[in-house]
Order: C-alpha cells, then structure tokens, then sequence
C-alpha cells in the first residue's frame, strides 16, 4: 500500500426523479355520510 | 466530468440516537450536536466551502461507506472492540455508554464523491434502520418520526 497517496475520488451527479425523503401520508378524510333525502 | 444519474446512492453509516428535549433524534456520528432533520434532506455545511460541500480534495460531506461491514468495522472501533465480535461477525458489540446507536442504510445524492471505501454527499436521508441498544418503543419512535424502517436488535 502506498502510505500517504491520495485515496482516488470522482465525483458523480445524482439527480433523482423524486429525492428520497418520505412525505407524510395525506391525512384521510372521512367518507360522507349518506343523508337521507 | 462527473458523471450523472438519476438513481440515489445507498451507501451505509453510524448515527448516534440521542434525545432531544423531548424526542429522540439521529444525530451525526463524528460531529456532536448536529440532528438530521425528519422528513426533508440532510445537508452538507462546510465552514470553508459553505454550501458547496462536498469539494474534491477537502474532507466535508456526509460520509457513507460502501459496504455494512465498513460501517461496523468502525462500531467496532468506537467499541474497542478490535476483533470481530460473536459468532460468524453478525453479532456486534455491546455499547460502552449506554447510548443508542444506529447503523443503516442511507440515501445519498446531489453531488456525490466517490472513494475505494464510501462517499461524501451534498444530500442525504435514511433509507433503514438498525437499532443497537435501544428497545422497540425507541425504533418505533425513530420510525414514525423519519418514516423509515427501523429494527431493533
């Protein structure tokens, strides 16, 4: 091992079609209820 | 050049669970005191580069390692624990502190910089969770606060 060489890097662009962070779940709205007529 | 694409990097790290008043958060594992945010990106500061971090031939980012293996050689590490530890290298060892840690999985993108061993990221968010040293009610915590997988061992 070459003690002391710079460990290689490249670098990369990552541009995902969605980022990966979780959104919260839509808050459920309650059905209707049938009103009778 | 760089090169792009349009998929994250998942790569592997540690991350100390501490409490925050009254919640528990994940907390950088080298630096003290700095949570990452539930439910929007991480985001790479440097003092020197600012919001351009990662810069190639710099040290700043959020680090990542390739491998599961790579990230619980440095639990082991931090442990001090030098050998592998339990039977065939699954079990890890038990915590000196008392205070959990979480090793997982992780989402990486943005800019990314690649090394032989792991990365150092512009963004990033956990993907899954290994709980070390926490009870259910703790991952059960994590999960619905960074909605993701959280598995305590």
């Amino acid at each position: 091992m070459d003690i002391g060489a710079p460990e290689t890097e490249r670098e990369i662009e990552i541009a995902p079609l969605e980022e990966p962070v979780p959104v919260p779940a839509p808050a459920e709205t309650p059905a209707e209820e049938p009103v009778p007529s | 050049m760089s090169e792009t694409h349009t998929e994250p990097i998942i790569g592997w790290r540690l991350w100390h669970v501490r409490r925050h008043e009254d919640e528990y958060r994940l907390e950088s594992f080298t630096w003290h005191h700095v949570s990452w945010p539930a439910r929007r990106r991480f985001e790479a500061r440097c003092s020197t580069h600012g919001g351009a971090a990662p810069v190639q031939g710099h040290e700043c980012g959020i680090y990542a390692f390739r491998t599961r293996e790579l990230a619980e050689d440095l639990l082991r590490r931090y442990t001090g624990v030098r050998q592998h530890y339990g039977r065939g290298h699954h079990e890890l060892p038990p915590l000196r502190q008392g205070c959990p840690i979480a090793l997982g999985r992780v989402s990486l993108w943005g800019r990314v910089v690649a090394r032989e061993h792991g990365f150092r990221a512009q963004y990033a968010y956990p993907y899954e969770l290994f709980l070390i040293g926490g009870d259910d009610g703790l991952a059960r915590e994590l999960r619905g606060r960074y909605a993701v997988d959280v598995s305590s061992s």
